[in-house]
């Protein structure tokens, strides 16, 4: 098992590196850099154009790149133009606020995608079934961000319930209990339009798990036991349509990624995705690259974590 | 000189594992495998799950790499098929077991049984669809079927359609894996029947893999019985039939339900009586591995894999 | 002298396909009586699984009719909750395949502990854990303290299937329906497993239907059998009289269509045409007529029934009287099939 992780994350290497060096050349091709935007208009080009040289721009990618990775390999993502500290630094601030934001988003998806999920199995082709596939086909075809903005309207602005941006109530101590209940608060509003969103291909997963291992054979051998009709569900049907959705956790946060991005710019919620679109838009490319690398390393990552639950799940595989 | 001639066949597949997904062992699905088939004869292939019957079959048509041996047909040596000649490949056709999925559901039948006329013949549409009327009437199908598709038809019917691609090349050697174990014993009997009939039409040689004894009797002149990848025992059908010398060739054939109900008692008692041989003389048979011994000659035709004498 | 378990009469299951009923069992009467095993035997889709479903009331869609009497009550009126009382603990079920009838993400002790444990609640972990072993080892089943924590991947099919047969047997059922249970298994596993269901049967007095479509498997084992063709039972005798006199057309030619490993025949015998299918039977006249096109139309009776020819031995319909295999059965398989 251990053996299996460990050589699921050396073989992440490449991966990792071959995706930084896409990142990076793309970085490197978006027009302007790093200076177009901060410098003064009025400053002479020829000192732009020093100052270009003296930071190494002018150079070829891959020197660049290779200076870039050195820094990466010693903690140091560079510098933000922008926000003119440490991107390792800036993120870190950011990851935490974009973590808890997708643990309450997590857990209100599975809140709501079990229950669903299993009334539209077990019943399927009844009327509540068909509510809800109803409702899981609106979530595929509904874009987040038009759904996140219809939700930031009418219970931020219009029901006025809830904040309309920030992470917590301005001037509040932090560590107290009301500083935490006020980040909380924040986050119901963005979590539960992102939740309601990405719960519905869930909800079908466990449809159709439940749908299929109902015609399975064992379900005839514990009906033929005598088992009655809660026990045939819960104890077969039930624990063997969870198993995989269990182990679909980890690609879950995949999702949640690309989410989060559109959530915490409508929600103008301090997290990665926020601080992502922002630097593209500011072209701090440093901050950039840190972000991509950083979410591609937690997709992969997510795959490796549902390979593992998957393993500790199911007895039929054994990871050595 | 025999037209099928296999020599010392190995068929191993690597275990992965390890750190970095090496080569941790191997299994001997098929592990020195020898025998010949004579021309226009059908050789019984018997074994039961596990005793590497299709992986034999399938590495011979070249569908599993072999490890090592050699492989000769009529005189020619095929062990790697694919760079064989073209002519040879069209000479060995295969049948599959399951009717139901080696035939590809979205395609007519004409363009199953014209497939490997596409890819060994050049011929015009005409021609092309003249051929496949034959085949259809061969195998005893209308001419209409041959726009159906394969879900129209019956299990049986299914097989003879996988019969008809099989021989469309004019093939001299057909590889038959259980092909009729997914059948009803009617419909059984009317596609072993027609296997008879074309194999004296065409001068067929048929390999014919079969875990069934009494289908492998009914239809062959020599049989093989494989055991965990090697041979346990081989000979002409009254060898293995009146005369088994190995415990396994025993087993089996103590295994077949007899027909007879008046012979049930005697039948059980038989079975009891080789269960308890099995039982007792199992380390005289096979290997401290398991495995069976290398054949031994007990007559012109019959050999038994015994521990070599002295 | 035999005490009947179970008693079937006029049992008709019809399915629903597109708002019509097609009965795949039609009208099948029958009992079983206490240490006999009837067999009953028929090739696929001649409604064989659907009968012994039909009596354990396993389709969930089917519209049963008649009555089918178990130790005298007449359990085809029995809702969801009598039935679960019945199933399991007086009724036991052996599967086809012992793979897919087994729960893969449960232990083989909490597997077989639940049929225990249904059909009594006061049994204590530790008794019920104790009878457990008890089954397994009466199954055959080697280490059996071992096998208890082990998932059904990890077992051969051989021993999956003696799984299975433990769990049907754990309550010492009166009635056993064993659907194809070696169909799926190697032959020298077969007659091992066949073995063992005698075994049992001997000694726990239980009924048993035994379903199949091998008549090797019939001649073994079988105390009565029962022909089914079509949804119908075309022959019923007891098992020597069905294999030295057959005398309805389909028993006959099903017999002479086997390649027995004892008797050396050139050519086999082929059935002509193919099974209709649910949708396709007749609705009136002989089933088989259509596959015995030389027999004279007047042979064959207008309402086909069971007629008794001697004691216990019924035949449907009046063909056969004067059936006989074709001439040239050689050329047989020349008829084209379409």
């Amino acid at each position: 098992m251990w053996k299996f992780t460990l050589r699921r994350i050396v073989t992440m290497i490449p991966q990792v590196l071959l995706l930084s060096i896409i990142v990076f050349i793309l970085a490197k091709m978006m027009p302007g850099d790093a200076l177009s935007g901060m410098v003064d208009p009025n400053i002479d080009p020829n000192t732009i154009a020093e100052k270009r040289e003296a930071l190494g721009l002018n150079d070829p990618w891959y020197q660049q790149y290779t200076r870039w990775l050195g820094g990466v390999f010693q903690g140091d993502l560079g510098q933000s133009f922008h926000f003119k500290m440490d991107v390792s630094e800036l993120v870190w601030q950011r990851i935490v606020n974009s973590f808890w934001l997708s643990l309450l988003t997590l857990v209100l998806t599975y809140l709501i995608a079990i229950p669903l999920g299993i009334t539209s199995g077990r019943y399927n082709d009844s009327w509540s079934d068909r509510l809800i596939t109803g409702y899981t086909y609106i979530g595929f075809a509904m874009p987040i961000f038009i759904f996140a903005l219809v939700m930031l309207w009418v219970f931020g602005f219009y029901l006025d319930l809830f904040p309309t941006g920030g992470s917590v109530e301005p001037g509040i101590e932090p560590g107290t209990f009301e500083y935490i209940m006020s980040k909380i608060y924040h986050m119901l509003l963005p979590a539960l339009s992102m939740a309601l969103i990405t719960t519905v291909s869930t909800v079908q997963y466990l449809r159709s798990e439940i749908i299929d291992t109902k015609q399975k054979d064992f379900i005839l051998t514990a009906r033929a036991k005598g088992a009655s009709e809660s026990r045939v569900y819960n104890r077969h049907i039930l624990r063997n349509s969870l198993l995989p959705i269990a182990a679909f956790l980890g690609y879950e946060i995949t999702g949640l990624i690309g989410g989060s991005i559109f959530i915490e710019n409508i929600f103008g919620y301090p997290g990665m995705g926020q601080l992502f679109l922002n630097s593209i838009l500011l072209r701090d490319y440093s901050v950039v690259t840190a972000l991509v690398l950083l979410f591609g390393i937690l997709s992969i990552l997510g795959a490796l974590l549902s390979d593992i639950i998957l393993s500790l799940v199911d007895p039929r595989i054994r990871i050595k | 000189m025999s037209f099928l001639e296999v020599n010392d066949l190995k068929v191993h597949f690597p275990i992965r594992g390890g750190f970095f997904g090496g080569t941790q062992g191997y299994v001997k699905a098929v592990d020195g495998v020898s025998f010949s088939i004579e021309k226009g004869k059908t050789y019984g292939l018997v074994g039961e799950s596990g005793s590497g019957k299709t992986t034999t079959g399938r590495a011979i048509i070249g569908l599993n790499k072999i490890t090592s041996g050699k492989v000769l047909f009529d005189g020619q040596e095929i062990t790697d098929l694919h760079r064989a000649s073209k002519d040879i490949r069209r000479d060995i056709q295969m049948i599959f077991q399951d009717p139901y999925s080696s035939l590809n559901p979205k395609k007519r039948v004409s363009d199953i049984i014209a497939e490997p006329l596409r890819n060994y013949e050049k011929l015009t549409k005409g021609e092309e669809q003249k051929r496949v009327q034959e085949l259809l009437e061969l195998v005893g199908l209308s001419p209409e079927s041959s726009l159906k598709y394969p879900h129209e038809f019956s299990g049986g019917q299914r097989q003879r359609i996988g019969i008809a691609r099989a021989i469309a090349l004019k093939p001299k050697l057909i590889i038959a894996d259980e092909p009729v174990s997914a059948l009803d014993v009617s419909v059984q009997a009317q596609v072993l029947n027609f296997m008879q009939d074309i194999q004296k039409e065409l001068g067929l040689t048929y390999l014919f893999i079969s875990h069934d004894l009494g289908v492998i009797k009914h239809m062959c002149d020599e049989i093989g019985i494989m055991y965990k990848g090697r041979y346990v025992e081989s000979g002409t059908k009254e060898d293995i039939f009146n005369n088994p010398q190995h415990i396994y060739t025993k087993r089996l054939v103590a295994a077949i339900p007899d027909i007879n109900p008046r012979n049930r008692s005697q039948h059980l008692q038989f079975r009891q009586e080789v269960k308890k041989e099995y039982e007792q003389a199992f380390n005289k048979y096979f290997d401290s591995e398991g495995l069976a011994y290398q054949l031994q000659p007990v007559s012109n035709t019959h050999l038994v894999a015994l521990p070599e004498k002295g | 002298m035999s005490e009947p378990i179970l008693e079937i009469n006029h049992l008709t299951t019809s399915f629903r396909i597109k708002d019509e009923h097609y009965a795949a069992v039609d009208d099948v009467s029958l009992t079983v009586n206490k240490n006999e095993l009837l067999a009953i035997v028929g090739e696929s889709g001649c409604g064989k699984s659907a009968l012994a479903f039909s009596i354990m009331r396993l389709h969930n869609r089917a519209k049963i009719e008649g009555e089918i009497k178990f130790k005298g009550q007449n359990i085809a009126g029995f809702n969801t909750s009598q039935l679960n009382a019945l199933r399991g603990k007086d009724m036991g079920m052996i599967f086809q395949d012992p793979l897919t009838a087994l729960n893969p993400l449960m232990m083989i002790g909490d597997q077989i502990g639940e049929i225990l444990l249904i059909h009594n609640k006061n049994l204590s972990v530790n008794k019920r854990k104790g009878r457990v072993i008890e089954l397994l080892n009466k199954v055959g089943i080697p280490g059996a303290e071992h096998v208890y924590n082990q998932f059904p991947h990890e077992l051969s099919g051989g021993m999956r299937q003696r799984v299975v047969i433990a769990m049907a047997i754990a309550n010492n059922p009166e009635l056993l329906i064993a659907d194809e249970p070696t169909t799926a298994l190697d032959v020298t596993i077969q007659s091992q497993i066949l073995d063992l269901m005698k075994e049992l049967k001997e000694e726990s007095q239980a009924g048993v239907i035994l379903i199949t479509h091998d008549l090797g498997v019939v001649a073994e084992m079988a105390d009565r059998v029962a022909v089914m063709y079509a949804g119908q039972i075309v022959e019923i005798a007891d098992v020597y009289t069905l294999f030295e006199n057959p005398l309805h057309p389909y028993t006959r030619s099903l017999l002479n269509s086997v390649p027995t490993a004892n008797e050396e025949q050139s050519k086999l015998h082929v059935i002509q045409g193919v099974v209709p299918s649910l949708q396709n039977l007749p609705r009136e006249g002989c089933r088989f007529s259509a596959r015995i096109p030389w027999i004279s139309e007047s042979a064959h009776e207008k309402n086909p029934v069971l007629h008794e020819v001697s004691p216990g031995h019924f035949v449907r319909c009046t063909c056969y009287k004067d059936f006989h295999f074709p001439d040239g059965q050689k050329e047989e398989h020349n008829h084209v099939i379409s």
